[in-house]
Formats: C-alpha cells, structure tokens, sequence
C-alpha cells in the first residue's frame, strides 16, 4: 500500500486497521525526502528519526486498541507555527536552532490525532510575503516547474508527495498562492475558527491557521480537528457563535455561485479563460451564476499592505534580542538593538517596519492608516452585499503565472499579486483553494469564498462541487466519508 | 509678580489582582528575579493576550467609586516604544477610549473649604518589568516579574493649586481605591507611583503657562516636597523674564531637587493604534449597574453607619475609617466582643500609635481582632489590670501570641488573692506613716499615692479596684 495514491483519511483507515504501520510510510518518505528538498529547498528542519519515534509511539497506540482520526498521516508545518520538538526559525537565519518552550495548538492538536510530523517548511522572513522569495534559505521552487516558485513550501512538499497535510498560515494569501501554484487543495477557514496560540504572526488582524491536502475530501477531516474554542486565541471566541452556519444544501442547483465583475479587467487573458471556463462548467451543472460588485479590489489591496505594515511594525518590536533566541554581541543597548534585528530580518521586513512605523507616526497615521481602516470597513461591506446576490462567491486565486525564481520582481509587483487574495483576508470569510485549470503545465487555482462562519457549508458544497471543477488532478471525492 | 499655580496629577495603580493582566502568571510580589513569567509576559512571538476579567472588573470598581462615566465600549492600544524592560516593544494601553471618563474626588482646599478635583480619565494598561542596573555600572539586567501586572491611571484635570491640595488628592484617593478594592495602594511598594504636571501664570490668567512634568517622588511627602521647590524654581525664572522649558524633571530624593530628564525634543511619538490581537471590551449597562451597587461602602457612609449603628461619638468614627482596614479591624473585633465604644478606645489609645510607629496597615498587624476582644475580656474579667493589658499588647502586638497565652507564660495575672495584698498592704501604711496621718486627717487624696505604692510593690499585678477597698478598710482600723 502506497500512501502517496490514498488520501489522508484512508490511511489513517488502514493505519487504525493494522493494514499498514505509520511506520512503514515515514520511513518511505524518509527515503526520498533528501532527494526532494535538495531539489526543491522545501524544509527548514527535518525531524528525521523523530518522525520514525513519532510513528512507532502511534504503532503502538493502534495495538492497544486506540484509534486515531489521523493515525500516521505524515504531515508538514510551516516554520511559523511553534513546534517544541524541532526548531523554529520564523524565516530568520538568526532563528535556525530556536526551540520554543511550548508548541502551537494546531500543532498539538494535529500530533494528538495521530499525524506524524515530517518537518519544518521554509518560509518567508517573519512570514513576510506569498513566494519564499524572502526566506534566508532560498525560495521553494515549484514541483510542476523548478524555474519557478512554489509560493508555499508546504504545498510543494503535498505535490511532492512526501506528506498527505500540510499546517499552513496565510496573512495575505501566502497559503492560496502556494495551493493555487502547485494544484493543491487549501482551507483557510474563517478568522476566529481555529486557535492561532503558537502562530507567530507579523499582522495580527489578518494572520489566521490555514490547512493544505493533496484531496479535496481530506479537509473536513482536518478542519475538524484544528478547529475550536482555545481560551489562548480570544477570537476563538467567534467559534462558540457559529450558530448562522449553513450546514449544507441537498439541492446543489438551487445555490447561486457569485464572481466578480471585475476580473473582466483584472485578469489577463490566458488567466481569465480558465476563470470563465470555470464559470462554464459550473453552469453546465445545473448552478446558478451571476456577477457581483468587488469594484475595490485594487484598492483593497493596498488597505491591506498599509494595515499590514503598520501592524508588522509593533508586532516585531518583541524581536530585540534581549530575552528569546540569539542575539549579536555589542556594546551598547542602541547597538544590540539595530545589529540583532538587521540580522533576525531580511529587507522586505526591514522594509515594512521602516514604512509601517511611518504609517503610524504623526505624519502617516491620519493620511494612510485611517484611510486603509475606512478601506477595509468598506471591503468587509461589499463582500456582504455581495453575499446577498449569491450563496458562494468564486475569485481568482491567482492573476499570474508563479515567480521565477531568479526574477527581481520589484516588491511592488509581488504587493500586487495579492490582488484577489488580500481582500479575501480582510473579510475574515472561509475559502478554499481549488484546482482550476493549468497554463504551460503549472496549475492555476481559483478561491472559493464563502460568507463569515459558513465553513461547513463552503466545505460540503466543495465536497460535491469538486468532480465538476476537476481538471488536472485526480479526484477522489465520492469516498469521501 | 504673583503667581497661580496649577497642578495636574497622574497616578499608576497596581490593581489587586490574581494574575496579570494578559497571561495567567501570578501578579506577586517576588525577590527571585523573573520567577513570576511565561512566553506571554516575556513577548515571546507566537503567544496572544487573554485579557484578565477580575483586572476589568477592578478597573471599573475604580471608575465608578471616582463618580466616572464608564465606556459601554472601550478596547486596547500599543503604545510603541523600545526599552529593555518592555518586553513586546509596545505597551497595550487604553489610549483612544478609557473605560472611565470625566470623574471627580473632593478634597479640602488650603483654607479648609471643600473643592472638587475633575478626573479626565481612568484607563487600564499594563506594567513594564524593572531594570537593575550592576554596581559598576558595566552591567544591567531585566526582571520581568512586574511585566503585566494590571495597573489602572488615574489622570486629573489641572485643578490643583497647591502642593498640598496635591497631598490632600492623592491620599483621598488612595482611601478611595483601598476602599473599593482595588489596590492596596503601597507607594513605598510601588503599587502607587504618581507623576505631577506643573505650571505657574500670573494670578487672574486664563492661559497655562509651559509647564513641567515632575517623576521619581516615592512617598506623598516627597510629591509635596519636589511641587514646592518646582515652584520656587519656575517663580525664579519668570520673574526674571524667562520662560519655563517644557521638558521631565526627575525628583532626587537626597538632594531634594529636581533634574532634567528628557526635553520636549526628546518626546516620543508612541504610534498608539488599535491592539489587533484583543477584542474590545464590551460592557452592558445591567453590568455597570451590578458593579455600582457592590461597590464596598466608601469612608463617609462607614462613618455615619458607625456612629448610627453602634453610637460612636462622631471623632471616633472618622478616625477608625481613615482607613479601610483599620475600620475592617474595628468590626472584626465586634464579631467578638460587643462593646463599641470600648473597643474604639483601645484602637485610638494604643494600636493606632503602635500602627504608625511600624509604620503598618491594620490587616498587617500581629495583634489580631481576636485578641482586641480577648484582651478587653480578661480586663471585664478582672484578671488583668489596665496597666498589664497595656503591657500584654505591646507584647502581642511584636509576637503575635495570644493576650492570655502571654498572661499565663509571663504570670501576669492579676492578684486578686486577699490574703496575699493584705500584707503588702500592710508594709507599705507601715512605711508611709506621713500620708497615713494626712489621710485620718481628712485628706483622702492621699490615697491614690498609696495604692500607687502598693502597685508598684506588685510590679503592677495587683487589682487597683481591690487595693483601694483593702486600703480604706484598713486605714480605717
């Protein structure tokens, strides 16, 4: 039995069975996993033999009769997110050997489950960025095509089938990119849904836990799992209040898919033919379509890159040298400031810091960081009335083809590639990252978006709307359980 | 020129809390260094602010006993700044909406006549660690068991006009929150620090003059003290026609004189925006309400109900509730002993004195309610004499033994025994035959000096009430 053709939820089946032994797959993705990473610079820690210990202690809970929802499903998790077993880096060279005194509680929750933790996936510095254009190691190239990147380390490692889940967190659309740029399935589920205790995070306001999986039908599962109350994340206050929760509709035909009038101007052309084949096919099934006002996409954008750049300003402020991780000698307070923080941040975050504390300052607050807020209230209203012409909402993931990875794209560009994404974010509204369709062999995803705390309803309607949307990948959703 | 001067007051107090304000670590003092932290309190990424109820519920106690119009909504802000003992690079703060506004605390003005002080504003925030800096000066080290603690500041409007009106606010409004619960108010244990804002105009001016801001005074006195030399210093520069430099001045407590700090150019720009990582905090009008009826009963109302209640002349019942927890202590004694005004005697006569000499509350003291009420029992009983029950509690007061605990093992019970008095009674008319002739002679003062003697004798132990009798009966003879 090979896990790479199974999906999450199956394995943990045959695992839970005795059928095959949590064992027997990390030790086959052990195999291969050098391999991959020198091909692809996917991790920034492997746990290595403490996977095979991991794997052996749930071998050993299966005998004794225990079962687990994700009994030795191999999994990956971004280098954002706390893991006490393994380092911690948040992207930073100065952070390579941190180990944190407590781990996330997505982390945990997942390990409870059963899931074997391969490693640590590379990231942006401080999680700064949708590429790993930003991360001291190198970006993450993309499977489907090495010239280019791969958005999100995480996905690269789910196509490259070393591991079924992929931990995931996403500010901007980091998470999307990376499941849209490799053909990947990705949940982020609405903000307030799953605890962030243990997410470093550089903007507070839009950072939220994301899940990743190489099959659509593997998201429930996790979803499940990562989400809840945690007194540690107060606005997982929002998950006891999920009472306006549609839970799913019988009639598939009766919804009505909404998207917005604006990717007529906003997409080129390669990328809108996909989009509007889309639209076709969902059609063709019987759905209802129609478009919908999101006319302040670009200016939501920028909302988004003002709000997050103020807030990773102050939140980063913690990272001073003084009391967690390494610092560079000196001889001066003001010195150990500026030369530990010029080695823990690489020049995009340096970049916002400088602009954000601008944003924030006499001089920018009431010009740029209160009109951003006036933006973002704005967006939040169109997403809303939005909501009143359609049930689900379908948006480009993507409006370009992933960066190469030798490109010096100005970072202005790499803002602007958040285009369809940083909206999504400050709406807080669930979505998930589908496989659309493929331009010159690399995958294009597209976001589908549901309203506030309708998980479940965007997760079930997925579920069905999947065998339609295929196009590339292999579809495995009528098993689904 | 004469000059008017004008005060405004900012005070931080540490709130009587559990835990912390954001994280769940003790709010204790500690002498070890760093023990009272987690990853929340040291700014660890990756961890989230919980707020603390029981600090929002202590704030708005604040706020309602100050007369404050309390925000239904208010939330958290950073303020943005880098110090070593400051663990994230901000501070979360109540900067844009306060949950108290536009409150007022009444004092006595210099001549004696009462006036209201405005307060613009109570808002919560949280406390920075404390740097401690080496003897040699090459080394300074963080400890952050003060990061968090819950603090509430109580900011006035500029309506002080004196150094001691400024005395008179802080310690009304130390009564005040000690009565409310809210803190304990210990300024020589920092849980009170107050910074005073300071100018001078020419008198009958309706425009502020540039004013000062005073730092660093550790005790009331100390506040009081630096305002008055700031004025001396502030008149001297305006008469001769310069003008004051806005700028913090630091108050050094053994030169007793004020140094600059930092100047208006130094100020900072703190960048307060919304806290993104806490919600807001959302209270309900039936909520206010509930916390505005439990609010404890504040000084004056006690005063009254102790002399209405338990008919204490209206001079004692304004001393035993100066402060709260004498007037707690005066009523835990009548849970054991129900002799109002007796009690009131001993806590006025003896313990208050002992209180202030060593410099304690009364909840702190060894000598507890219990052996008050013991202590004036063993007097009802005849046991002791006054002079011995004075003795006994200056002995409990610094061991903490009970009144009769001490009685038995130092043998200091009364002698009542008349067999045993009559011959000492004897000895001493023996050896007084002058006062013993005055005494047939009709004057009976000299009495008082015998039974005096005979105390003495007896090292105090003897019933004074049974001497006399025996005295009189025998002289008689």
């Amino acid at each position: 039995m090979d896990f790479t053709t199974m999906s999450a939820g199956r394995l943990a089946d045959a695992v839970n069975k005795g059928e095959l032994e949590a064992r027997d797959t990390v030790e086959k993705i052990l195999g291969k996993i050098e391999a991959v990473n020198s091909k692809l610079n996917i991790f920034s820690s492997m746990a290595g033999e403490n996977a095979l210990e991991q794997a052996a202690a749930i071998d050993n809970k299966i005998k004794n009769g225990i079962c687990l929802p994700l009994a030795g499903v191999p999994l990956v998790i971004k280098d954002d997110l706390i893991y006490k077993a393994l380092p911690t880096s948040f992207g930073s060279q100065l952070f390579k050997a941190f180990i944190a005194p407590f781990s996330a509680t997505v982390v945990e929750k997942m390990a409870a489950a059963g899931a074997v933790i391969i490693g640590k996936t590379n990231i942006d510095n401080m999680g700064i960025g949708s590429t790993t254009l930003n991360s001291p190691l190198g970006p993450t190239l993309n499977p489907c095509d090495t010239a280019r990147v791969a958005g999100s380390a995480g996905a690269a490692a789910l196509k490259s089938d070393i591991c079924s889940l992929a931990l995931e967190s996403d500010s901007g659309g980091a998470s999307r990119h990376g499941a849209s740029n490799c053909g990947v399935f990705g949940l982020l589920p609405s903000a307030g849904m799953v605890s962030r205790h243990g997410l470093s995070m550089h903007c507070g306001s839009f950072g939220r836990v994301g899940i990743a999986a190489r099959f659509m039908e593997d998201l429930p599962v996790a979803f499940k799992i990562i989400s809840g109350y945690d007194s540690r994340d107060t606005a997982t206050a929002a998950f006891n209040n999920q009472n306006k929760s549609r839970e799913k509709d019988d009639n598939i035909s009766a919804l009505t898919i909404g998207f917005p009038e604006a990717v007529f101007n906003l997409l080129d052309q390669t990328h809108l033919n996909i989009f509007l084949k889309l639209i076709e096919k969902i059609k063709e099934a019987g759905l209802k379509v129609t478009e919908v006002d999101l006319n302040h996409l670009p200016e939501a954008v920028r909302a988004y890159q003002v709000i997050a750049s103020a807030e990773a300003s102050s939140t980063l402020s913690r990272f001073d040298g003084i009391r967690f991780g390494a610092a560079v000698e000196a001889d001066e307070l003001e010195e150990l400031y500026c030369k530990t923080r010029r080695a823990t941040f690489g020049i995009e975050t340096i970049r916002r810091s400088v602009f954000g504390t601008y944003l924030l300052s006499k001089g920018g607050h009431d010009r740029y960081y209160r009109k951003a807020l006036q933006v973002w209230k704005m967006v939040r209203e169109e997403f809303r009335r939005g909501y009143e012409k359609c049930d689900l909402l379908l948006m480009p993931a993507v409006g370009m083809l992933p960066p190469l990875a030798e490109d010096r794209l100005s970072f202005i560009d790499l803002y602007e590639n958040d285009l369809f994404t940083a909206p999504v974010s400050m709406g807080g509204n669930p979505v998930l990252t589908l496989p659309a369709g493929n331009i010159e062999g690399l995958p294009v995803g597209v976001q589908l978006v549901a309203p506030y705390m309708n998980d479940q309803f965007l997760l079930s309607t997925a579920l069905r709307l999947d065998p339609l949307m295929a196009t590339n990948h292999q579809v495995f959703s009528e098993g689904g359980k | 020129m004469e000059y008017e001067v004008v005060i405004g007051l900012e005070v931080h107090v540490e709130l009587l809390t559990e835990s912390k304000l954001f994280c769940s670590c003790p709010n204790r003092f500690a002498s070890e260094p760093n023990v009272n932290t987690c990853p929340g309190c040291l700014g660890f990424p990756g961890v989230l602010p919980q707020l603390n109820e029981a600090a929002v519920k202590k704030a708005l106690s604040a706020a309602l006993a100050l007369q404050c119009e309390i925000a239904l909504f208010s939330y958290f802000d950073r303020k943005n700044y880098f110090y070593p003992d400051l663990s994230k690079g901000y501070q979360i703060s109540q900067f844009h909406v306060p949950i108290g506004s536009k409150g007022y605390l009444d004092i006595e003005d210099d001549r004696g006549v009462s006036k209201r002080v405005r307060i613009g504003r109570v808002h919560m925030e949280e406390d920075a660690g404390k740097l401690i800096h080496g003897p040699a000066g090459d080394v300074s080290l963080v400890d952050y068991n003060r990061a968090g603690v819950p603090l509430i500041e109580v900011v006035t409007e500029p309506d002080l006009r004196s150094p001691g009106e400024a005395r008179r606010y802080l310690e009304k409004l130390k009564g005040i929150l000690q009565y409310a619960r809210v803190s304990d108010c210990k300024m020589e244990e920092g849980s009170l620090r107050c910074d005073a804002n300071i100018s001078l105009r020419p008198l009958g001016s309706k425009t502020l003059g540039s004013k000062t801001e005073l730092k660093n005074m550790n005790s009331f006195k100390a506040v009081e003290k630096s305002l008055e030399y700031e004025i001396k210093r502030q008149k001297k520069i305006l008469n001769n026609n310069q003008e004051v430099v806005s700028q913090t001045l630091r108050w050094e407590e053994n030169s007793q004189k004020t140094l600059v700090m930092r100047g208006k150019l130094q100020a900072h720009d703190y960048r307060c925006f919304v806290d993104p990582e806490l919600t807001p905090i959302e209270l309900t009008a039936a909520e206010v309400e509930a916390a505005r009826k439990v609010l404890p009963e504040m000084a004056e109302a006690r005063a009254l109900r102790f002399v209405t209640t338990f008919d204490l002349p209206g001079y004692d019942a304004a001393l035993l509730t100066v402060s709260r927890s004498l007037a707690d202590y005066f009523e835990d004694c009548l849970q054991y002993y129900n002799n109002p005004k007796k009690i009131s005697n001993w806590i006025m006569g003896e313990l208050t004195a002992k209180l202030n000499t060593a410099g304690i509350e009364a909840d702190c003291c060894k000598f507890k309610p219990q052996y008050m009420a013991e202590l004036l029992q063993l007097l009802d009983d005849d046991l002791i004499s006054g002079h011995l029950a004075k003795e006994i509690l200056d002995q409990s007061f610094l061991n903490g033994k009970s009144p009769r605990q001490i009685m038995d093992e130092e043998n200091l019970t009364q002698i009542t025994d008349q067999s045993a008095l009559e011959a000492i009674i004897r000895r001493t008319i023996e050896a007084h035959p002058d006062s013993v002739e005055k005494y047939r002679d009709g004057k009976t003062k000299v009495l008082g000096f015998l039974v005096g003697q005979v105390m003495k004798e007896t090292t105090g132990k003897a019933n004074p009430k049974l001497v006399n009798e025996m005295l009189i009966e025998m002289l008689g003879n």
